[in-house]
């Protein structure tokens, strides 16, 4: 009896075992994935110094000073910061999206395509001198800021208005604004010529967004009476407008074009009235308190646009290797002019980081092109200042 | 419902049946009607108005998710090695059963009525798989699929001589360890190259409810039995924990896990976000696991405790060998109904958490440069609810199947 008891509770005891054996397997956490990725991160951080000598002084040294790189340098990066993460990960985490056409979609083969999608890369390209560093990170429109305070994410470039409120109350420090967009309306065409004969109508928009609100206001400002309906996706607010039930549709006019060149009826069954009516300055931004970070990404956004700039682009960039203009040189990290020197501007980036931005992703205008322009947006207010527009970057030197 | 219509005239029958009365003649057209529209409408949208094209170029990403391609034979050999792990453990449990003459061995024998009864059990999913593998444009899942079927069809011929052979209590441990490590095994296999982060389409759906309704069921009957439990504690902290749970929505949980989890753990222990959905799952569902296993045990008579008792068997083996086996027969459609709930509601982990399940994989081809604008919403999230129908469906019957062969209800 004894021993049949004893049998039975090792029989039990093995089930728990086996339970818990499922549970661990189930539940457990992918250490090993993470294992796997650190001996991929401890490889690329091993090229580094060898490909590039320079990584070493690139370390955030408190005085930018001219020495060569000592241990004491190398030894500020083990302080914690996001660079560091990203370095020790080898990969930077973009917070972005899967779904918004132009910006950020996926391809069939799961890969994130469009103008967001090559921001991230540029981070990347920058940071880590790999474009294909990046792990992108899909994030929903209401938990972006969470999950940029929790770090989850190293950075959000997410089609993001800067308002005061997020660089205030959410957290978030907004860069370099990389598109400037803006609110407008969208009707049936012949419908309305302006925004003052929409009264009594209804206006259809996304959930979530800056645009539910500048709605809104427009109509209270104009002294109008709105009916603003909100759609959890653009696919819901077409239906919506395609069965009658939205009189006008807003949005941000890059989003409208986007929509009206693939609308079913053609592009010309709907008109984008002229006023635009909110300022949507949309650009990177990252969690509050690590500023050297932010001065990093800042960097890697703006050499797209100084690229452009200087007439670089992904298709000459390596013609400039012999190039005499002083600006070229300190901008590529090519040690010219009569000390060679390399100009290192301390900011905790390889030397090189632009000449990897623009060799790997391309200039600004190379990257609106491939994403916007078969959208039917125009470069508009996002031209080079030098073109009219609002682009501007600080001189790099 | 066919013996009327064989002995009285159809007119007759109709009158009986359908048009007794004026009102019931209104609900009978009315009925009808609004059912013929919406059958034209269905058969209308599958075969001649939907744009299928987008769920065939998007195939992959709806079964996988991102998944590299580098590893994807990582999954078919997990696939054929757990088809044959299936079919090896199905022919053991089938060995024992025989021996134990619960079942009779000629029930099972190849016979016509077999193959009857397999194809009535099995061929809506079957019918699925085999429409998913038409959609492909690549040999590998047809290979995949034909060599996990055949895994498991010798899995299950060569299951009964192990159960036959391997009988003692050593032996029988060893088997049951060597069984329960190759599923561990094949997780290593495939998380150690991709990790989880990787995982999404419907592969994860699938994933994140086998995950959960293994855990949660051992949890669940756990906490029914401290929650009738003699010690104060233990009916304290149990009862607690249901309600507790119980009254926050599952949405809830699942933001909280992903959003401020960050907050408390410091930054290189925060689990994935996977293991994070199938925590809550577990959590969640073995809350409502418990209250439907201790409904169960309400319902196994005061006699067969005390019958046990007067056996002098000890306190568990009262409750393992005599009454959960009745209380957790008798609850077998509430327990599957919340297992069917628990795999449907891992699509709120796409929109809670932003993993990239089947149905956020839906909604993002939509806006594919060659899609979008087009609103191709409906397609895809057609697909997706067939294959959730399927896969529940599937699991309804299997456990009606389970019921009769228990014979819950009749004895």
């Amino acid at each position: 009896m004894t021993r049949t008891v004893t049998n039975k509770r090792w029989k039990f005891a093995a089930g728990i075992a086996a339970i818990a054996l499922v549970a661990g397997a189930c539940g457990g956490d992918d250490d090993d994935a993470d294992d796997g990725d650190d001996v991929a991160a401890d490889d690329t951080a091993a090229d580094e110094p060898a490909t590039d000598d320079t990584a070493a002084d690139d370390a955030p040294a408190d005085e930018p000073s001219d020495e060569p790189a000592t241990d004491d340098t190398v030894e500020v990066t083990q302080d914690g910061g996001v660079l560091d993460r990203v370095l020790d990960a080898g990969t930077v985490r973009c917070g972005t999206r899967d779904a918004l056409p132009g910006f950020a979609v996926l391809t069939e083969d799961g890969e994130h395509v469009g103008f967001d999608s090559d921001f991230c890369r540029a981070i990347a390209a920058a940071v880590l001198g790999d474009a294909e560093a990046v792990e992108h990170v899909d994030l929903e429109t209401a938990d972006r800021f969470t999950a940029l305070q929790s770090g989850e994410v190293d950075v959000l470039v997410r089609n993001t208005t800067w308002t005061a409120s997020r660089d205030g109350a959410e957290g978030a420090t907004f860069l370099q604004t990389n598109f400037y967009d803006g609110q407008g309306m969208m009707v049936n065409a012949g419908d309305f010529e302006s925004l003052d004969e929409m009264d009594g109508v209804t206006v259809c928009v996304a959930q979530g967004t800056t645009t539910e609100g500048n709605a809104a206001a427009e109509a209270a400002r104009l002294g109008l009476d709105w009916e603003v309906r909100a759609f959890e996706n653009t696919d819901l607010i077409q239906e919506a407008f395609i069965a009658g039930q939205c009189d006008g549709w807003s949005s941000d006019v890059s989003q409208l074009t986007g929509l009206r060149s693939v609308y079913p009826d053609g592009p010309d069954a709907l008109t984008i009235l002229p006023e635009v009516f909110s300022k949507e300055p949309l650009g990177p931004a990252v969690a509050d308190g690590d500023s050297q970070w932010a001065q990093i990404v800042n960097w890697a956004i703006m050499a797209t646009i100084q690229a452009e700039e200087l007439g670089v682009s992904s298709e000459n960039v390596d013609s400039f290797s012999d190039t005499e203009d002083i600006n070229i040189q300190r901008f590529l990290g090519i040690g010219g002019g009569e000390e060679g020197a390399v100009l290192d501007p301390g900011l905790g980036l390889p030397t090189d980081f632009a000449y990897q931005v623009v060799s790997q992703v391309g200039n600004y205008g190379e990257i609106f092109d491939r994403h916007l322009s078969p959208l039917g947006l125009e470069r508009g207010v996002n031209a080079l200042w030098t073109d009219g527009g609002l682009m501007y970057t600080p001189p790099y030197r | 419902m066919s013996a009327p219509v064989r002995r009285t005239p159809v007119v007759v029958w109709l009158r009986r049946n359908l048009f007794r009365s004026w009102v019931d003649g209104v609900i009978t057209t009315v009925a009808a009607l609004v059912s013929a529209w919406v059958l034209y409408k269905s058969v209308n949208f599958v075969l001649v108005t939907g744009r299928w094209e987008v769920i065939e170029r998007n195939l992959q990403l709806l079964m996988i998710g991102r998944y590299p391609a580098d590893d994807v034979s990582r999954l078919a050999i997990t696939v054929i090695v757990l088809s044959g792990w299936v079919g090896v453990i199905a022919g053991i449990v089938h060995a024992r059963q025989v021996r134990a003459g619960r079942i009779d061995p000629s029930a099972t024998a190849w016979s016509r009525r077999r193959v009857v009864d397999l194809t009535e059990r099995f061929w809506i999913p079957a019918l699925v798989i085999l429409l998913l593998l038409v959609l492909t444009d690549t040999a590998g899942p047809w290979i995949m699929t034909g060599v996990a079927v055949v895994v498991a069809i010798v899995g299950r011929i060569v299951g009964p001589f192990i159960g036959r052979r391997i009988t003692g209590v050593v032996a029988g441990a060893s088997l049951a360890i060597v069984l329960a490590a190759v599923p561990i095994v094949l997780y290593a296999m495939i998380v150690d190259a991709v990790g989880f982060d990787e995982w999404g389409g419907f592969m994860l759906n699938v994933f994140l409810a086998a995950c959960s309704i293994i855990l949660c069921y051992p949890l669940g009957v756990l906490l029914a039995l401290g929650r009738r439990s003699r010690l104060p504690l233990v009916r304290l902290v149990s009862t607690l924990y249901i309600e507790l749970v119980r009254g926050a929505p599952l949405f809830v949980l699942l933001l909280f896990a992903n959003v401020a989890l960050g907050f408390f753990v410091p930054e290189g222990l925060t689990p994935s976000t996977p293991t994070r959905a199938i925590v809550v799952f577990t959590l969640f569902t073995a809350a409502y696991m418990a209250e439907i296993v201790r409904g169960g045990l309400q319902s196994v008579p005061t006699g067969q405790f005390e019958a046990a008792k007067a056996l002098g068997l000890s306190p568990p083996r009262q409750t393992f060998l005599i009454v959960l086996p009745q209380a957790l027969r008798n609850v077998i459609p509430a327990q599957i109904g919340q297992l069917i709930s628990l795999f449907k509601d891992t699509a709120l982990a796409g929109v809670a958490m932003g993993l990239f399940e089947l149905l956020r994989v839906s909604e993002a081809i939509t806006q594919q440069p060659d899609f979008r604008g087009q609103g191709l919403i409906g397609e895809t999230l057609a697909f997706g609810a067939m294959l959730f129908w399927t896969v529940s469906y599937t699991m309804s019957r299997e456990s009606q199947r389970l019921e009769r062969k228990l014979g819950v209800g009749t004895r």
